[in-house]
């Protein structure tokens, strides 16, 4: 007797990540030899070390989570469905290092090994997660000639407009950020975007081995073993990053995470985040990342990034604010330019080029997902707001953070 | 500049930051403007205040003169100019509220390029050199070919020459690699000569020499790999049967090969294999490591 296990509804290795959100998933199967009735009950449970991640199961889309579960799996062939989610405060470290077993009494009839991905503080990170990550960040950009190249052009003075100044700030980086780790993820599925948190000392990000040690001239220095040392953007030979604080503290003068919750409860107070601690946090370094024209040349932008997006996600949460009909969602303003309504598609996933729009859209349509469908090829702004499917399973976007549980 | 005001055009309905209307940074923006430029208050009680709401400088007209004001002036602390300046480029990542102020701070900016203090020129010239912005990179040029009107050291105007690259800087940098004035001045004339194709066979020559510096060497292998990726291939491979050679340039060279070598030409390698699998057991740590990466990669 076996049976196969559908990941988030798929049978294809690359779909078997899941979050804090449950995945939907099948089980059916696949060889009833030995069964004796048109239904066998198959027990599906989990195995993992203590540091690697965990997951809890449900049969259907409400009710408690579990260690175990148990099915009717019927032996013509038809599938079931069953919900997995990451157990929330146990992440993976590696790929597949939770594996599902699927028994029929005490007889194994099948097991998968899946990863719960989830975006990290940077500073927390394993150091094979740091290699896998920078490894990935080398090879997207691959000296200025790869695909990292797009998302230099994403943003820039030109483009600004469309991602800044405006209530659709959040949702366009969103976006924005998940696209990014949607290819570094085609490089390493392993791979989540980690978070710099900038209200907290994150000595690690800034070593020889991770994202480099800026020297007094704000040349930014790495190991040998390190990837990075070939970093290039738009001709320009490495990174240039020269802290105005000392790495192995906090920026001052930023917004504390509780200082950003505290800006208020409706999106149009929140959003203020955008000068500090976002603008500020741009600004607590000289080179490159200071500059809206040139931060995305460091792949340290995309961190801090991460963190904006993830006081969002957490204030989402406490709030309630990831319906796009709850007008404290969203600041709804009838004067907002394009690409700042809800409704609006978001450049440059949407092709659109010319005025009001930039005259070019580099990279093309959102990276798809082999674990979920959300956001879709051109997000508009409002699918950025639910992205944990709380509001419509549909709209999951296949990303969780280490500290933002699912709604 | 035709760009910027395209920009600005498409952006001048939303110009005030609604939030800031709405939201409860509006409230204490007057109390933290009238602290950030009350020249009574302690330097550390204004360096605070400014700090506090970088949007409150774009709030209204008078809130941005008053910050231009005190980054302009000399009469002003250092370090409150300084915040000055931060406060005011966070403020222009929300450049739709920022827009209307851009033009005057861009001369603002110029104006202080030639300030008496070093850090202050030093940070304006690197924001005004990463908008390619041709007032700096003329003064920029003119101190690397006249040291006595020089506004940075050269090693930084280096640096803020390599954002948008033009041929004088070309040949002002070869003459700072042929007579540099300090190692950092010539490691950030190597870096930007990184974009000039020309420069390959000299960074060939550096990569190979022993008695260069490692850092040196090691910008040489980063600078081949994007002008002539398959000569940095060749010597990285060299490099690593090179029982004589130093352990961190051997260590950058199997990091090219194991981020970005031919796969199968290095998988049929089976010279190299060998020694790289010998790595992985005799090397220093920092080369075991990379060994270790490499031969899982290629499933040994």
């Amino acid at each position: 007797m076996n049976v196969e296990f559908q990941i988030n509804n798929s049978v294809s290795p690359s779909a078997r990540f899941v979050s804090w959100v449950p995945s939907p998933c099948r089980i059916r199967m696949t060889n009833p030899s030995g069964a004796t009735t048109p239904t066998v009950t198959i027990r599906i449970t989990s195995t993992s070390a203590a540091t690697a991640g965990a997951v809890v199961f449900r049969k259907g889309t409400t009710g408690l989570f579990s260690t175990s579960l148990s099915l009717s799996v019927p032996t013509n062939g038809t599938s079931v469905p069953f919900f997995i989610a990451g157990k929330f405060g146990r992440p993976s470290v590696n790929n597949g290092d939770v594996r599902i077993d699927a028994r029929a009494g005490t007889t194994l009839v099948g097991s998968v090994k899946i990863m719960v991905r989830v975006r990290k503080n940077a500073n927390n990170l394993t150091n094979g997660e740091r290699d896998r990550l920078v490894a990935a960040f080398a090879q997207l950009n691959n000296q200025g000639a790869g695909r990292f190249a797009d998302f230099r052009n994403m943003h820039t003075s030109v483009s600004s407009p469309q991602a800044h100044g405006a209530p659709g700030f959040l949702p366009w980086h969103r976006a924005y950020l998940l696209d990014l780790e949607r290819e570094l993820q085609l490089i390493d599925p392993s791979v989540a975007l980690p978070y710099w948190r900038f209200d907290q000392p994150a000595p690690k990000i800034f070593t020889l081995e991770f994202f480099g040690v800026s020297d007094a001239l704000g040349t930014v220095q790495f190991s040998p073993t390190n990837p990075l040392q070939f970093w290039r953007t738009d001709g320009v030979q490495g990174i240039n990053r020269r802290p105005f604080f000392n790495t192995s503290a906090a920026p001052p003068g930023l917004r504390t995470e509780a200082q950003t919750f505290a800006l208020g409860t409706q999106y149009p107070a929140f959003r203020t985040m955008e000068g500090n601690p976002h603008g500020s946090a741009h600004t607590s370094f000289g080179g490159s990342i200071s500059s809206i024209s040139s931060a995305a040349r460091d792949p340290l932008f995309f961190l801090l990034h991460c963190n904006v997006d993830r006081l969002w996600a957490k204030w989402q949460r406490q709030n309630g604010r990831f319906n796009p009909a709850l007008a404290a969602s969203y600041d709804s303003n009838p004067g907002n330019p394009i690409g700042h309504n809800l409704p609006d598609t978001m450049w440059p996933w949407n092709g659109i080029i010319g005025p009001p729009r930039p005259p070019t859209a580099p990279g093309g349509a959102m990276a798809s997902s082999p674990c979920v469908s959300a956001p879709g090829p051109q997000p508009r702004v409002r699918d950025s707001l639910d992205y944990q499917g709380s509001v419509n399973a549909v709209s999951r976007m296949g990303f969780d953070y280490d500290d933002v549980p699912f709604a | 500049m035709s760009k910027k005001s395209k920009a600005s055009k498409s952006s001048k309905s939303a110009r005030k930051p609604k939030g800031a209307k709405k939201g409860a940074a509006k409230r204490p923006s007057g109390r933290l403007m009238s602290v950030a430029t009350n020249a009574r208050k302690a330097i550390n009680e204004r360096v605070a205040a400014i700090a506090e709401a970088p949007l409150a400088v774009c709030e209204s007209d008078e809130n941005l003169q008053s910050m231009l004001n005190v980054l302009r002036s000399e009469e002003e602390p250092i370090e409150v100019r300084l915040a000055a300046l931060q406060a005011i480029q966070a403020a222009s990542f929300s450049v739709v509220t920022f827009e209307s102020c851009r033009s005057e701070y861009i001369a603002t900016l110029r104006q202080v390029a030639t300030d008496p203090d070093m850090e202050l020129r030093q940070r304006v010239l690197g924001i005004l050199a990463r908008e390619k912005d041709g007032f700096a990179q003329r003064k920029l040029l003119e101190g690397l070919q006249n040291p006595e009107k020089a506004l940075v050291p050269p090693e930084k105007a280096l640096q803020l020459l390599s954002n948008d690259v033009h041929a004088e800087a070309y040949a002002a940098a070869r003459e700072i690699v042929n007579n540099p004035p300090s190692d950092t001045a010539r490691r950030e004339a190597l870096r930007l000569l990184a974009a000039d194709a020309t420069a390959a066979p000299m960074f060939e020559k550096l990569l190979r020499d022993k008695d260069e510096q490692a850092e040196i060497r090691q910008i040489s292998a980063s600078a081949l790999q994007a002008l002539k990726p398959e000569k940095l291939q060749e010597h990285a491979r060299a490099i690593l049967l090179d029982t004589s050679e130093y352990d961190d340039i051997q260590a950058t060279s199997l990091t090219a090969i194991t981020q970005f070598g031919d796969e199968q030409a290095v998988a049929e390698d089976k010279t190299l294999m060998r020694r790289i699998d010998n790595m992985k057991d005799e090397a220093s740590t920092k080369i075991k490591q990379s060994a270790r990466r490499f031969l899982t990669k290629y499933g040994q």
